[in-house]
């Protein structure tokens, strides 16, 4: 594909800071026609930008430098599903949530569950290591990861790792591809650990007066022994504005409401479910409660995603933060936030999935009016500092990409990155996989 | 008041890609120019000339079915498909339509007398109407080389206007409810007029006095669609007019429901004409919605599985979908099988199947085999456009499956030994 009006439409992703129009996008089907591209990328030293949806949300599918952009969309074959063996097989243009379909067939879900499921490939969520709400009790993509076949810059079509929950053969080089937002090889095919179903759900929603109160209850919880499969917080400016849209009844002067989801089997989840109940109640709760049917618990959830997407919506250009941090510190992490947005005088929206300790503050400005933009980057600096000092990551699920690769040095050690470039140039010598991104040139 | 949707809109995008989750066309190709994400981001660069209003641009505003699925999941809920008619509106604003659009547009759509007129002296030229209720052996085939292999209806003879009479009465014994306007649309009125007199049965059936009024014209959908707002609204003003002395007004036609119910939106906030539109939209009823709402007349039919097919007028712009499937599940005789993806669209898209044969076929497959998986005997639907394409591919497919609008069925069963059922493959017989 090589109109310009088609190309336009490959110039971006998820963010709004970043923008590129690539030379060609090529829609490759099998590993082979991968393979043939970038041999002659790397012969004419053209770059290469690999594309599943372009939903992520750290720049990373851009193509900054331009030449081509490989989109893996038509790589959309769910290969084999082994109910016996709990993986699957896919090619990895499949969508998560059709993956998430095609398993429910076989009474089986993959846990990991980036809040873009109905629009991020399998391929994207790899090499973004992508996570979401499910985290708390399952972890992210990387947990599930058995096994890839990839292709190398210059050709070669490798595979990697296996079928097995356990494999300590050699360096583990899924694991290393796993998060490497595309800058080492094309992923073309993975396979994945897969669960039963949970037999059971319930839906707990507390409401706090304070939000660091809600970063307690959290923590009492978790401590109590029970762990919920998703723990999400809503910040008061998320309650109302869930309140214009879908009126759920939540006091629009609650400082922070919590969304627990407790899944397993049905005896456990009612214990685990009165356990949540006390917790919040100890720690402070106003309202506490269990959803009343399956409907209710629904419409929690369709609240909570509607509160994300006003958050988008309500200005032009939005930091969408993704910082994470011990779990002992989100309290912490959500008064320091508070302190700098008042200091900067910014509205600053957290929203996140506090069970793993991972707040998605979003700052609210624009980027066409200089002085307003301006403090806004000052209080991000501020906010990644902070995640770092209380021990945490400048970023839990979304990527380091374009958008955070400025803040790579205050993260990592100078010998680390060092180790980062090293890798690269063993996978690939002649740098045309998506160059330009996670770190900063020399 | 809401402002109506601008091509400004676009940049309320927010980039998540859901809309590629449901769109029919990015489904099948998976290009990004043509899902509401990326036409957004084309509309926005088009509206500050940093890539060019030409025809490549113009030609990717056409890849969309305007069928409403990207703005019924999207999470920012951006009115897509107006922000594309509103593009193309812009497009023929700057560029104007070209000569065989301006007539069929302006010219024959708009004036009901002389499209009546025109589409009669085709009716006799031979095998292009039903004259004595036969079709002619393998006419659906002969059609189909002038529109890309679609296998056209037939027009009918005579027009609804002339089997109508003004004011069709309850049937003797059955009390009056009360007084409704029945909107033909072009489809009933000069492709399906068997089913506009269906329809109208049904109603006064039902205890409903059904006014034919003359002089409508086509409610403008197709119109606006591409971009020819103008003409559109003229057309909108008329039917407003023609009917604001009724309470109800009934259509059996989903898009032309879609457009009656949208018309507010097709005027401009600082128009006046667009608060009395708001008045007349809200007497709009869909002919399904209407039943539901005031009562179906009970009936039996012989034993038959029975499938619906949600047109994307129906359920994504009108948000109906529960009442045809009570009225089915009402019919005795009747047993109701829910096919898988039985909201997916046909892919007719009214001038898109024409302009991307290709695509609109691939999503044709995948509704015949959903179909086929069902085990019905009987499709029902509530669009003529619908009724056309899954007509098209049941011809194609050759599968021994009847496609009938809703109101066939049940008047089917009102009536059992007056009509027999209609079958969608007259070719095959």
């Amino acid at each position: 594909m090589t109109d310009a009006v088609d190309l336009t439409a490959y110039s971006f992703d998820g963010t709004t800071s970043w923008q590129r129009v690539p030379e060609a996008v090529v829609f490759p089907t099998t590993s082979e026609q991968v393979s043939e591209i970038l041999k002659l990328a790397t012969a004419q030293r053209i770059p290469v930008t690999p594309r599943g949806a372009g939903s992520n949300l750290s720049g990373g599918s851009v193509p900054v430098s331009g030449g081509i952009v490989l989109c893996t969309a038509r790589m959309n074959k769910i290969l084999k599903i082994d109910a016996d063996s709990f993986t699957v097989t896919t090619e990895v243009g499949v969508v998560l949530n059709d993956l998430n379909r095609e398993l429910a067939q076989h009474n089986l879900f993959f846990p990991p569950d980036p809040q873009s499921f109905l629009a991020a490939t399998i391929g994207g969520c790899v090499s973004e290591n992508a996570g979401g709400p499910y985290a708390v009790k399952y972890g992210v993509f990387k947990h599930y990861l058995l096994g890839m076949t990839a292709v190398l810059p210059a050709g070669a079509i490798v595979k990697l790792g296996g079928y097995t929950m356990k494999n300590v053969t050699g360096y583990d080089l899924p694991q290393l591809l796993c998060g490497s937002e595309g800058t080492l090889a094309v992923i073309t095919q993975v396979t994945l650990r897969v669960l039963t179903l949970p037999a059971a759900h319930q839906t707990v929603i507390a409401i706090f007066d304070k939000i660091v109160t809600s970063g307690l209850a959290v923590h009492r919880v978790l401590t109590a022994g029970i762990l919920p499969a998703k723990i999400e917080m809503m910040d008061n400016w998320v309650i109302r504005r869930i309140e214009e849209t879908s009126h759920m009844g939540l006091p629009l002067g609650a400082g922070a409401v919590l969304l627990f989801e407790i899944d397993g089997m049905p005896a456990a989840v009612e214990i685990e479910t009165e356990g949540v109940i006390n917790c919040c109640r100890q720690a402070g709760a106003i309202e506490v409660r269990a959803a009343r049917d399956a409907n209710e618990a629904t419409n929690f959830w369709t609240g909570r995603r509607a509160g994300f997407s006003a958050v988008y919506g309500a200005s032009p250009t939005v930091f969408a933060e993704d910082i994470t941090v011990p779990i002992n510190r989100i309290a912490d992490l959500i008064d320091r936030v508070q302190d700098i947005a008042k200091n900067y005088n910014l509205t600053i929206v957290i929203i996140g999935h506090a069970g793993d300790g991972n707040l998605h503050p979003s700052i609210l400005t624009d980027k066409n009016n200089a002085e307003h933009y301006g403090r806004a980057e000052r209080a991000a600096n501020e906010i990644f500092a902070a995640a770092l000092e209380y021990g945490g990551a400048i970023s839990g699920e979304h990527g380091i990409g374009l958008e955070k690769k400025r803040f790579l040095k205050q993260a990592m050690q100078p010998e680390a990155i060092d180790l980062l470039r090293g890798i690269k140039k063993v996978f690939d010598p002649s740098g045309i996989l998506n160059p330009g991104k996670i770190w900063e040139d020399k | 008041m809401t402002q109506n949707p601008s091509v400004d809109d676009a940049g309320k995008c927010m980039k998540c890609g859901f809309c590629m989750y449901n769109c029919p066309i990015y489904k099948i190709d998976h290009i990004e120019s043509h899902v509401a994400r990326g036409r957004n981001i084309l509309i926005r660069q088009a509206g500050d000339n940093s890539i060019p209003n030409d025809a490549d641009y113009a030609e990717r505003l056409s890849y969309c079915l305007l069928c409403g699925r990207c703005e019924a999941i999207c999470p920012a809920k951006v009115p897509s498909p107006d922000i594309n008619i509103a593009a193309r509106t812009n497009l023929v604003n700057q560029k104007g339509l070209s000569l065989p659009k301006r007539v069929v547009y302006q010219g024959i759509l708009k004036n009901r007398k002389l499209m009546a007129n025109l589409l009669s002296m085709a009716a006799w030229v031979p095998g292009v109407s039903t004259s004595d209720g036969t079709p002619l052996r393998h006419m659906a085939d002969f059609t189909a080389v002038f529109s890309k292999g679609l296998a056209l209806p037939r027009l009918s003879r005579p027009f609804l206007a002339s089997r109508l009479p003004t004011k069709t009465l309850p049937p003797p014994g059955i009390k009056t409810k009360g007084q409704v306007a029945f909107f033909p649309g072009c489809a009933f009125e000069f492709f399906f007029a068997d089913i506009g007199e269906d329809i109208v049965a049904v109603l006064a059936r039902a205890g409903y006095e059904v006014v034919y009024v003359r002089d409508l014209t086509c409610c403008g959908l197709a119109v606006r669609s591409a971009g020819d707002v103008k003409t559109a609204r003229l057309m909108a003003a008329h039917n407003i007019e023609k009917l604001a002395s009724f309470d109800h007004i009934i259509t059996g036609c989903a898009t032309c429901g879609s457009a009656l119910k949208d018309y507010s939106k097709w005027f401009s906030d600082d128009d006046p004409r667009q608060s009395v539109a708001r008045i007349f939209s809200a007497k709009v009823y869909d002919f399904s919605e209407f039943l539901v709402k005031e009562g179906i007349p009970a009936q039996n039919v012989q034993a038959v599985t029975v499938t619906y097919h949600d047109p994307c007028h129906m359920k994504w712009h009108q948000g109906i979908s529960s009442q045809p499937r009570e009225i089915l599940r009402s019919i005795k005789g009747v047993k109701y099988v829910e096919m898988e993806g039985a909201d997916d669209c046909c892919g007719l898209g009214g001038a898109f199947t024409l302009a991307h044969r290709d695509i609109s076929l691939a999503i044709q497959d995948k509704k015949m085999q959903n179909i086929k998986n069902s085990s019905a005997q009987i499709v029902v639907t509530s669009c003529p456009g619908c009724l056309i394409q899954l007509r098209d591919g049941v011809r194609r497919n050759k599968l021994p499956v009847q496609v009938m609008h809703i109101s066939e069925l049940i008047r089917g069963q009102i009536e059992p030994h007056q009509k027999p059922l209609s079958t969608g493959d007259e070719a095959e017989q």
